[in-house]
């Protein structure tokens, strides 16, 4: 049959070193062409179409439920119980009483972002640096060893966090620095926090390190730098967008968190004042373990207690949809970033 | 430009660097020694708890020596429901994604969505459980609002991995199962799945460690009381999970043994989490050794 003397050749001595067709692969799937296997071809992904669009439904379903109420609190509704409040009484005062009838929410926005902030300020430069680790210095063994730490770490469930913050660092935190008065607050908050969120920022900034076309290290290299110039100057500049990215996805991770802060941040939602009075009166740092609350701490704490329809009860569910509306905040935030990244 | 100026001193440029890729180990190693700290000291507390008699008794509501018999059970049974309500679902948006949506703007669309249902703080979808299974339908607390809330929080994972897995299977596979005259249907089924099976199994099973240790959503859907029946499989019932009795007994403050208590189920999902992550690792190799 082969007429050319190539593969008559090359043939007979592949065949050789092929194993017998039945190890070599399982039978192949008999394929039967029914009228029902083509109806079923042809329909078929309109199950799949609706599993996708059950997602979106999803998303639209949890806004309109948590928009009906949340939204409520500042509508005369008949289902509400009591006052009808205003905009202005919730998003910008820092008076939270719901027993004396005072809604602001400010204090628990401020200490979301606050025990953000500072969980976002030691674990990304850490983050990120371990992600140029991984991707561009750590031997193989090191890299794989760093993965499975990080899966560990992310795998770790928020409770467990929490009960180690509250039965081993607050003790510590209260009798090394605080003269074994009872420690809680920001900066323990913070440190459990940035422990949650750095896995998510390695991974993504391993994966943005690796993403790097090679040039951008050679190129750097041929020009005489040091490793290190060349990871400072060249290879975190250029993954700018994918990092910002990662810091963005670990920041809506630590504001969404709830447990784990709940459980050691000392839920105080009267915060600001006893800041003010620690400021005044102690050195800056017992500022930082002052006993706090934050948005989802205070949705733990008080939702059980409340009952529905009062004003106090549909403002925490204000707080749960402003904690959805800044998710979502941050996801489109990334795909911004995206789109300014170098290919 | 700031690159080319500090060629001019090598000598230190090249001691930053060490410096540097010193800083870079410690910081590494520093996460290693955080991690084995934790896991250490975890499972130090909660070691003299750990007896057989403390997994296989029923709680107590007031006084010391309860067990946790029917929190392990409530926990499996919710993972396995929620992951049995959430796999079809998270399956077909995947096939869906992956062979059907193409490249355009509907894909574009889908992977939008799942991304933010994946960064919904679960508190959220705690919230949106509580309204529409706890309060609209009337269900109050039970397992079947926690494990179809729950499910929520599995979907969107379980579709990104599916997604992937099959993004993974080679074109020539697919291409092959054509020119045998296969439909799409059939090479979805019968070909691209079963290849990007053991994938997806790695990430049910990372799927199942997070649901396993998720305590928000259910301390809302679930609640914080299990059945006095053991074991109880009505869907109607409560269903308190580990690491919800571990948040509950320390925040509540009823029990005298309140910490010996999280002491030994914080040490029980430490180790099931061990367990988990092992399999994942096994699973992985298996892969690896298949595709090779």
């Amino acid at each position: 049959m082969n007429d050319s003397p190539e593969s008559s050749l090359v043939a007979p001595a592949l065949l050789l070193e092929l194993p017998a067709a039945d190890r070599l692969a399982p039978a192949p799937p008999e394929f039967r062409q029914s009228r029902f296997h083509r109806l079923a071809d042809r329909w078929s992904h309109l199950v799949f179409l609706a599993c996708s669009l059950l997602v979106v439904a999803l998303i639209g379903g949890i806004l309109f439920f948590l928009a009906a109420r949340g939204l409520a609190a500042f509508l005369p509704l008949t289902g509400n119980t009591g006052r009808t409040l205003s905009f202005a009484e919730v998003f910008l005062s820092t008076d939270w009483a719901p027993s004396s009838d005072h809604f602001g929410i400010l204090p628990f926005l401020g200490g979301s972002l606050a025990v953000t902030g500072l969980a976002l300020l030691l674990a990304a430069p850490t983050g990120i640096l371990t992600g140029v680790f991984i991707a561009k210095l750590a031997p193989s063994w090191m890299r794989s060893l760093m993965r499975q730490v990080m899966d560990l770490l992310v795998g770790i469930p928020s409770v467990v966090y929490g009960i180690f913050g509250l039965t081993i660092i607050l003790p510590l935190v209260s009798h090394s620095f605080l003269k074994d008065a009872p420690a809680s607050g920001f900066a323990i908050s913070a440190m459990i926090l940035s422990v949650m969120i750095v896995p998510t920022i390695v991974s993504l900034a391993t994966d943005a390190f690796e993403g790097l076309p090679l040039s951008l290290d050679e190129g750097s290299q041929a020009l005489g730098s040091s490793r290190w110039q060349a990871i400072w100057h060249v290879l975190i500049p250029a993954a700018r967008p994918r990092l910002l990215t990662a810091c963005v996805l670990g920041l809506g991770r630590a504001i969404g968190e709830a447990m784990a802060v709940q459980m050691v941040i000392g839920n105080n939602p009267q915060w600001i004042a006893l800041m003010r009075e620690f400021t005044d009166r102690a050195p800056f740092l017992r500022a930082l373990f002052t006993p706090a609350a934050t948005l989802t701490t205070e949705l733990v704490q008080e939702l059980p207690n409340t009952p529905t329809g009062s004003p106090w009860n549909n403002v925490l569910f204000a707080m749960g949809l402003l904690l959805y509306l800044l998710t979502m905040v941050l996801i489109l935030a990334t795909r911004r970033f995206g789109r300014n990244e170098v290919a | 430009m700031r690159a080319i100026a500090t060629l001019r001193s090598p000598s230190r440029a090249k001691h930053v660097d060490k410096f540097m890729r010193g800083v870079l180990w410690v910081i590494a190693l520093g996460f290693i020694l955080v991690l084995a700290v934790f896991v250490g000291a975890i499972l130090h507390q909660g070691w003299p708890v750990l007896r057989l008699d403390f997994l296989t008794r029923m709680p107590e509501t007031l006084e010391a020596g309860g067990g946790i018999k029917p929190q392990i059970f409530n926990s499996i049974y919710l993972v396995l429901l929620s992951l049995g309500l959430s796999l079809p679902i998270g399956l077909g948006a995947g096939v869906y994604m992956a062979e059907y949506a193409g490249k355009g703007r509907t894909l574009n669309f889908f992977r939008l969505c799942i991304e933010t249902l994946a960064a919904t703080p679960s508190i959220v979808l705690a919230l949106f459980g509580m309204i529409v299974f706890v309060q609209t339908l009337g269900w109050s607390f039970s397992i079947r609002s926690g494990a179809l809330t729950l499910a929520l929080l599995n979907i969107p994972v379980i579709t990104r991995v599916t997604e992937v897995s099959l993004m993974s299977v080679p074109r020539e596979l697919k291409e092959a199962s054509y020119g045998l005259g296969a439909t799409k249907l059939q090479t979805i089924l019968k070909v691209a799945l079963p290849y990007a099976a053991t994938g997806i199994l790695t990430g049910l099973v990372l799927t199942a460690g997070r649901a396993f240790g998720e305590s928000a959503i259910l301390v809302f859907t679930a609640g914080t009381n299990t059945s006095a029946i053991f074991p109880d499989f009505r869907l109607t019932v409560p269903g308190e999970t580990l690491s919800v009795h571990l948040w509950y007994v320390t925040s509540d403050g009823t029990l005298p043994d309140a910490r010996e208590i999280a002491a030994g189920t914080a040490a029980v999902m430490i180790l099931v989490l061990l367990i988990l992550n092992l399999s994942v690792r096994f699973l992985d190799r298996a892969i690896r050794r298949r595709t090779r």
